[in-house]
């Protein structure tokens, strides 16, 4: 698929007549989850510079760390020492108990992070750091420790709006990727070429781009990097190569922020991010070459700033042109956090309800495939992950069965409920608006909010004709209401962004 | 294609789409029905007809062992279990100090017959009570303090499917849980995997969806990215098992009647789509309450009933249908219960259970050895047999296929089959 404008018009200025409501959808759904009508009022009355400004806020709001996690970090340090030394019972005991709680820390990050990212004044940047995440991968299955992961999303939020090479230095020293990608276990005398390897290949120049040379000198110059036992960074003097090394035809005792330097001064370094962001948030396969260098030229001019290549890659024509209007295959992220805004429902906190779905359309959050993080596009797509996404339509649309809900899953209930009322599946009361309207005006209602595109009149009729059959009983055209919302959320239209 | 559909089936989604979509956007999709369709619907033979099947049922909620194959010799039982222990002279006997519960009737004859295996005390080292977590190890199959992405199901169909083409539409794996596809099936490479409505209760409601879902799949919107249509037809893909697979079971008349529960039902479901010949070679079928905190006593009795009826309803219609030596079928329970009972008359989370396999080429009776049950107050049962054993057995001694392709490391295989 050619894009519509040629590559010195793709990334000038969206002009400010073409924003409407139908733009301001667009850009709702790409950086964020959803589209919700008050939201897209909002936006197209406040303009677009305010809106993207408001998306990417200039003080970005933190993600704080949840409870569970910050006390697993704070007794780690002791359960390391206890898993390490006695009679052997005792040691196993220590390991058992420190795992039990990497992994309730974990589930518990997950679901924190679900809720963060529903926020509508968080859902951008929560995105945003997804995206990071899937360039700078680490997986909670090989780090097992809930609290470096956190750190590393940290990292991601803290630098991510900010030079590219400051946060591939910073991502350097993210406990969670010294030991995802072995840094850990890089020694002077036999240094580790993991990391150097997918800092070439996958963070920032990509395959073709460095030769199996510059990785064995560049792997030298990342030796020394450490973890605390609490799960800090530390640099091991003594563990570090101080010589000379040869990286892209320049010597020197470079340090492992050096080589980030040099690699972001090669040529590729100014298309790589864009391509992979261009892959997440226009169209699944890459752009043309002319058009990626025309965007990395820009963002080579802006120093490399990740803030000026939101702002040019989002603010561009080309993002808003046609052929890129609810063209992309929702993540499984996306349809759940999509449905959660639209009908503003609570994250429930029950594995079950949440993390299982995501399992079972296959994204576990911070738990990506491999290094090469999620694939996406049509990969999503099976008959058993569409049968997920079918499934959880259906789980969000009826009410909680209380009844089916084992000991420990009431209790996480009761707590979130301390706090109010909460909405794990769609209410009655979202349904009033669309009961107010006539059949057919309630189904177009309907397919508008949650449909990226315009819908067929046939289907619109079809849905039409099964809620009128109804008759005028509130409850059966509740109910049909109801099964028409499902259908839509389950049509292959819902599964586009 | 000329031959008539005997059955009035569609035989190819284009078929499928006039019928069911009034002509909408059907020209956009091209391709043929699954194959088992076809080869049904113009009567060709099943490529294998000695396939053999396997049929898990998993027992939410943590089955309580003790009570299922009580130990009535042992006095240590009944100083755990002082209001909830059976007494001696109620329990089914099996040989000369285990007996079933006394709702295990249907599976009592089954195991005098010789249709009934029971794997005692089954467990894995390091055990979790937690039932998320215990069952994500009974389905990933794997170390307690291990987390694999994939389920054992999931593994074996890696393995006996490659080199099959990527996108055979034929389901490998039928679940009828309800809440969505169990880990078990999760593999690293995609498969055709189902899933029916659990308690198939709302046959309404799952008619009406997917009769409104295909008027919104048959839409082929202009789509240059193509995506659109990609969805359109992997979702229409589905629904025309779906439907088909909805068709089978609805017709299904077996010669002998099933009890009247949900759980029966899913079994009768199954029956109905083994006897259509479907390819596949896993069912997973779900009966959930297991989780008796509190007033145990009457909930397992009732709950051992519904298993012992329904699994004993299955075998015999198997047997009519002289499919039973294809078809082998296995429980499993993410833990047992405490031995001690608590103050509510009901039991907490505890650790290893016993396990029924059945089927016509089982070996009949106790495998593996009892828990010790000298034990303090609240402490848990040790296992004898791990799990992934059983799996193994499965596997290699039935799916044929190698268990070290499915389960990491080594567990040595039992003779229950």
């Amino acid at each position: 698929m050619n894009p519509s404008l040629a590559p010195r018009d793709a990334w000038t200025p969206l002009p400010a007549t073409e924003w409407n409501a139908a733009a301001a959808r667009h850009l709702l759904r790409r950086t964020g989850w959803s589209a919700r009508p008050a939201d897209v009022d909002r936006a197209v009355t406040e303009g677009f510079a305010a809106t993207l400004a408001r998306l990417f806020p200039e003080v970005v709001p933190a993600w704080s760390k949840p409870r569970l996690v910050s006390r697993y970090e704070s007794i780690a340090p002791e359960m390391q020492r206890n898993a390490a030394k006695g009679p052997t019972e005792d040691r196993l005991r220590a390991q058992r108990e420190l795992q039990d709680r990497a992994r309730v820390g974990l589930q518990e990050l997950s679901l924190r992070w679900l809720e963060y990212a529903a926020r509508p004044d968080t859902a951008a940047i929560a995105k945003w750091v997804l995206f990071l995440s899937d360039v700078y991968v680490i997986s909670a299955e090989k780090v097992r420790n809930p609290a470096v992961v956190h750190r590393h999303f940290e990292i991601l939020t803290e630098h991510g709006f900010g030079p590219a090479p400051a946060l591939a230095k910073a991502v350097s020293r993210s406990p969670a990727m010294v030991i995802y990608l072995d840094l850990a276990q890089s020694q002077l005398k036999a240094p580790n070429e993991n990391f150097a390897r997918e800092l070439f290949e996958l963070f920032v120049l990509g395959e073709g781009n460095y030769t199996e040379a510059d990785i064995k000198e560049a792997a030298r110059a990342f030796t020394g990097y450490r973890v605390r036992p609490e799960g800090g960074f530390r640099f091991d003097d003594r563990q570090h190569d101080k010589s000379v090394k040869t990286v892209f035809g320049a010597s020197g005792p470079f340090s492992g922020d050096d080589v980030v330097d040099l690699a972001f001064r090669q040529p590729a370094a100014a298309v790589y991010l864009p391509r992979e962001l261009a892959k997440t948030y226009l169209c699944e396969t890459p752009l043309p070459a002319d058009h990626l260098a025309a965007l990395g030229d820009g963002w080579r001019a802006d120093d490399l700033d990740l803030r000026a290549l939101q702002r040019r890659f989002f603010g561009s024509r080309l993002f808003f042109a046609p052929e890129y209007r609810g063209n992309l295959i929702k993540s499984p992220l996306q349809f759940l956090l999509g449905l959660v805004q639209d009908w503003s429902l609570d994250v429930a906190p029950l594995p079950r309800l949440t993390l299982t779905p995501l399992r079972q359309m296959g994204q576990i959050p911070f738990q990506p495939p491999n290094v090469r993080g999620w694939v996406g596009g049509r990969q999503w797509i099976n008959s058993a992950t569409l049968a997920a996404r079918r499934q959880l339509a259906e789980m969000l649309f009826t009410p909680l069965d209380e009844n089916s809900l084992n000991a420990d899953e009431l209790l996480d209930l009761v707590a979130a409920r301390a706090n109010g009322p909460v909405h794990f599946t769609v209410p009655d009361a979202a349904f009033a608006r669309f009961r107010a309207l006539a059949p057919g005006d309630a189904v177009a209602a309907l397919a508008a909010d949650l449909l990226p595109g315009p819908v067929a009149p046939a289907a619109v009729s079809q849905l039409s004709q099964y809620v009128a059959a109804g008759g005028a009983d509130p409850a059966q055209r509740l109910r049909r209401l109801r099964r028409a919302a499902v259908t839509l959320t389950q049509s292959p239209a819902c599964q586009l962004c | 294609m000329n031959s008539p559909h005997a059955s009035g089936l569609p035989s190819t989604r284009r078929d499928f789409l006039g019928r069911s979509a009034k002509g909408i956007g059907l020209l956009a999709f091209s391709g043929f029905a699954p194959a088992f369709l076809v080869r049904s619907t113009l009567g060709a033979p099943a490529p294998e007809t000695d396939r053999r099947i396997l049929v898990v049922i998993q027992l939410a909620g943590g089955n309580d062992g003790l009570n299922t194959l009580v130990p009535f010799e042992d006095a240590n039982y009944y100083r755990l279990r002082p209001t909830l222990a059976l007494p001696k002279d109620k329990v089914l006997r099996v040989g000369d100090t285990h007996g079933l519960h006394p709702a295990c009737t249907g599976l009592h004859r089954l195991l005098q017959d010789g249709k009934l295996a029971v794997v005692q005390n089954v467990g894995y080292p390091n055990p979790n009570r937690s039932h998320f977590r215990s069952t994500e190890i009974w389905e990933t199959a794997s170390a307690s303090d291990d987390f694999a992405p994939t389920g054992w199901v999931g593994r074996f169909l890696d393995h006996a499917c490659a080199g099959q083409p990527a996108d055979s539409h034929d389901p490998l794996a039928i679940h009828l849980t309800g809440t969505g596809v169990p880990q078990s099936f999760m593999g690293e490479k995609p498969h055709a995997v189902f899933g029916l409505g659990g308690g198939l209760g709302n046959r309404r409601e799952t008619d009406e969806n997917r009769r409104l879902l295909e008027a919104m799949t048959g839409e082929a919107p202009a789509d240059p990215s193509g995506n659109a249509s990609f969805l359109s037809q992997t979702l229409m893909d589905t629904l025309v098992t779906e439907k088909k697979v909805q068709r089978v079971i609805a017709d299904y008349r077996p010669a002998n009647p099933y009890p009247a529960s949900t759980f029966a039902a899913s079994l009768r479901s199954i029956a109905a789509l083994i006897a259509a010949r479907l390819p596949t070679r896993v069912y997973y079928a779900t009966l959930s309450g297991f989780d008796t905190h509190s007033g145990q006593g009457p909930a397992h009795a009732n709950l051992l009933t519904q298993l012992s009826a329904g699994l004993a309803a299955f075998q015999k219609d198997l047997e009519a249908l002289r499919l039973s030596d294809q078809v082998l079928t296995m429980t499993f329970s993410e833990f047992g219960r405490r031995p001690s009972e608590n103050e509510s008359r009901g039991t907490d989370h505890g650790t290893a259970a016993p396990l029924f396999v059945m089927g016509a080429n089982v070996k009949a009776g106790l495998h593996g050895s009892a828990p010790k049950l000298d034990l303090q107050r609240n402490q848990d049962l040790t296992f004898s047999t791990d799990f992934r054993q059983v799996y193994a057995t499965a596997l290699t001694n039935w799916l044929q296929c190698p268990p070290t392709d499915v389960i990491p490391g080594k567990f040595v295989p039992l003779n229950f089959v």
